[in-house]
C-alpha cells in the first residue's frame, strides 16, 4: 500500500503549552484513520500542520512520499475545525473560489452540493445557513474534484443527531469507495463506526496506535503460533471458539467468540495434537487506558 | 497569476462594501471635476479653467486628484482586514494557496486598482483639456502626460503601504485608523517638527505626495493678468521644494520594497485561525 502521509517526529508549543510533542504516524492509502483524543490534546494542531495553516516547531511530514508542498492539498480534501467561506457570496460562488484554488473546472460542483444535500441552497448566501449546513459545505468543499485524500477534524462537531448520522453516512461512503481518510475526534463511538486504524492521543503525546478492532473492540484478540500454523488455522476456523483469524508475520491472530478464553484455544489446539508455542494476549490494556483518557474529558 | 485574479473578481465584485467604496470614489473623482470648471466660470482673472488647459491640465489634476489615493488604501486595508476576520486566509491555504499567492493575489488587485484610477485620470484630464484649451495641438496635448506615471507609483506605493498596515494590525477598524493616523497626522506633524532638517522630505508620505507636486499655481495666475493673450505654453513649473525628482521616485521605490518586503515576511510568519 502506497504511503500516505507520513509524520515524524513532529512537535509545536504555543507559548508554555506543548501542544503536540514528537509525533510519529503513518497512514498509507486506502485507510480510514482516526485520530482520537479529548479536547486540547493536540489533534486539531497536527492536522492544522500538515495542512499548511500553521508551521511545526520541530519535525516534519511529506504527503504521497515527498517533502510537503502547497500544490499537494489540491489532491486533499479538508476541513479543519469549522469551515470558513465568504460570508456575503452564495455557495456557488463559494465553491467556485475553491475550484479556482484547485485549478479544476466548475462542473464538479453541482455533485458536490447534491452529495451534501444542499443543491438547492446554491444560491443562498453563505451567512445564511445554519450551523449544521454550513459543516455540509465544508465537506462539499473538501470533496471538490475527487481528492484521493479527506482530512476532516471534527466533522461532526455540533450538529444535530440527525446531522451526525448524515454526515456519518457521507464519510463512510467515501471511504468506501475507496479514498483514504484521516479523521480526528474525541467521540470514541464515532472514530468506531467509520475508521479501521485509529491513533490515540493526550496532551500531544501518541499513546497508541493501531487498527481499530484491536485497540478499541470489546472482543478478546490473542496471537499464536504452533509448528502448523495452517493446519492450526483449517481447524479453528471449523470451531465455534473464534470470530475471525488473520495471519500477521507468521502469527495467527484470533478475535475470540465471547465466551472462548486463551485456555480454550489451548486445549483445542492439544487435542488436535498441535503444540502452541507462543501466546499472546493482546488485550486492552490500550482499551482501559483509553476509557481513562476519555474520563478526563 | 490569471487563476489569482479571477478568485478576487469574485471575492470583490460581490462585495458590497468594496462596490460602494470604489462607488463613491469613482462618483468624487469624475464628478468632483467636472464641477470644478462649472462653477468658477463667473469669477475674472483667477480662473480655474486657466487650469484646465492643455498641457497643464496633467499636473494640476494629478495634484488634485491625489488625496483620492488614500480611498483606494482604505479599500486594500479593508479588503485584506476581512480576510482575516472571516478566516478565508486559512481556507484558501487549506485548499492549496501558497502563503506567497495569498500575497500575490492582493498585490494584484493593488496593480488593478492602480492602474484603474490612472485610466481614470487619464480621461477625466483627456476630456477636461480638450473642453477647455484654446489652442490644440498634438504636441501640447502630450506634453506632460508624464505626470500620469507618477500617479501610477503613487496610487501603488499608497495602496501598498495599507496593505503593510492591514497585515501587521488585521483588525479593520484599527488598520483604518492606524492609516489615516499616519497619512493625516503623523507624517505632517513630524514634517512640521522637523522643518530645519533636510530629512523631513524623506518622511514615507511626504515621498509619496511630492511624486504629484503643488503646480505653481501664482506664476500661473500673474501670467494670466500680466497677458491678455491665452495661455499657450506650458506655465507649469514645479514648485523647486523637497528632493530633485529622481531621488523622490527613487525614495518612493524604496519605501514601497520595505512594504511588500515586510508583508512578505508577516504573510510567511502569520498563523492564520
Amino acid at each position: 500500500m502506497n504511503e500516505i502521509l507520513s509524520i515524524r517526529g513532529l512537535s509545536k508549543s504555543y507559548k508554555n503549552v506543548k501542544a503536540i510533542q514528537n509525533l510519529n504516524l503513518k497512514i498509507r492509502e486506502g485507510q480510514a484513520y482516526g485520530i482520537l483524543g479529548p479536547n486540547g490534546s493536540g489533534k486539531t494542531t497536527t492536522l492544522s500542520i500538515v495542512t499548511g495553516i500553521i508551521h511545526q516547531d520541530g519535525g516534519s511530514f511529506s504527503w504521497f512520499g515527498e517533502d510537503p508542498e502547497p500544490r499537494q492539498r489540491k489532491f486533499i480534501g479538508s476541513l479543519i475545525e469549522t469551515p470558513h467561506f465568504y460570508p456575503y457570496l452564495n455557495l456557488e460562488k463559494n465553491l467556485k473560489i475553491i475550484c479556482d484554488i484547485k485549478g479544476m473546472p466548475y462542473r464538479d460542483i453541482g455533485r458536490v452540493l447534491d452529495t451534501a444535500k444542499l443543491l438547492e441552497r446554491r444560491k443562498s448566501r453563505f451567512s445564511t445557513l445554519s450551523l449544521g449546513m454550513k459543516q455540509r459545505l465544508g465537506i462539499a468543499a473538501a470533496l471538490l474534484g475527487d481528492p484521493r485524500v479527506l482530512v476532516l477534524d471534527e466533522p461532526t462537531n455540533g450538529l444535530d443527531p440527525e446531522g451526525i448520522a448524515e454526515v456519518r453516512e457521507l464519510v463512510i461512503e467515501q471511504v468506501e469507495q475507496g479514498k483514504t481518510l484521516i479523521l480526528a475526534s474525541h467521540i470514541l463511538s464515532e472514530v468506531e463506526k467509520i475508521c479501521n486504524h485509529v491513533a490515540i492521543l493526550k496532551k500531544g503525546e501518541l499513546l497508541a496506535n493501531g487498527l481499530v478492532k484491536e485497540l478499541l473492540a470489546e472482543d478478546e484478540i490473542i496471537e499464536i503460533s504452533c509448528d502448523q500454523n495452517g493446519a492450526l488455522k483449517q481447524k479453528l476456523e471449523e470451531s465455534q471458539l473464534v470470530k475471525e483469524i488473520e495471519i500477521e508475520n507468521g502469527l495467527l491472530v484470533l478475535t475470540l467468540n465471547d465466551k472462548a478464553t486463551p485456555a480454550d484455544i489451548n486445549s483445542f489446539a492439544f487435542s488436535n495434537k498441535l503444540v502452541i508455542h507462543h501466546m499472546l494476549s493482546r488485550k486492552r490494556s490500550l482499551e482501559s487506558q483509553f476509557l481513562e483518557l476519555v474520563k478526563e474529558e | 497569476m490569471r487563476r489569482l485574479l479571477h478568485i478576487e473578481q469574485i471575492k470583490l465584485l460581490n462585495y458590497n462594501p468594496f462596490r460602494i467604496t470604489l462607488g463613491i470614489y469613482f462618483v468624487a473623482f469624475t464628478l468632483g471635476l467636472l464641477i470644478y470648471p462649472a462653477v468658477d466660470k463667473e469669477i475674472p482673472v483667477i480662473s480655474l479653467s486657466d487650469l484646465f488647459r492643455f498641457p497643464d491640465v496633467w499636473v494640476f489634476l494629478t495634484w488634485v486628484t491625489e488625496p483620492y489615493n488614500v480611498l483606494l488604501a482604505l479599500i486594500i486595508i479593508m479588503i485584506t482586514t476581512k480576510e482575516f476576520n472571516n478566516h478565508t486566509f486559512k481556507t484558501q491555504l487549506i485548499f492549496g494557496l501558497s502563503r506567497n499567492e495569498l500575497l500575490l493575489q492582493k498585490l494584484l488587485s493593488i496593480v488593478v486598482l492602480a492602474l484603474f484610477a490612472t485610466l481614470l485620470l487619464g480621461i477625466t484630464s483627456l476630456t477636461l483639456g480638450l473642453l477647455y484649451s484654446y489652442k490644440l495641438t498634438f504636441k501640447i496635448a502630450m506634453e506632460n502626460t508624464w505626470v500620469l506615471g507618477r500617479y501610477l507609483i503613487s496610487s501603488f506605493s499608497y495602496m501598498s503601504m495599507g496593505l503593510l498596515v492591514a497585515l501587521l494590525v488585521k483588525n479593520t477598524a484599527l488598520s483604518l485608523l492606524s492609516f489615516l493616523a499616519m497619512r493625516v497626522f503623523v507624517d505632517p506633524v513630524l514634517f512640521l517638527v522637523l522643518r530645519k532638517y533636510e530629512i523631513r522630505w524623506y518622511l514615507p508620505f511626504r515621498t509619496t505626495t511630492q511624486l504629484t507636486p503643488v503646480p505653481d499655481l501664482i506664476e500661473i495666475f500673474e501670467k494670466k493678468m500680466n497677458t491678455n493673450e491665452p495661455i499657450t505654453e506650458s506655465a507649469m513649473e514645479l514648485l523647486p521644494k523637497g528632493l530633485s525628482p529622481w531621488l523622490n521616485i527613487l525614495m518612493v521605490f524604496l519605501y514601497t520594497s520595505l512594504a511588500i518586503y515586510f508583508s512578505h515576511r508577516l504573510m510567511q510568519r502569520r498563523r492564520f485561525t
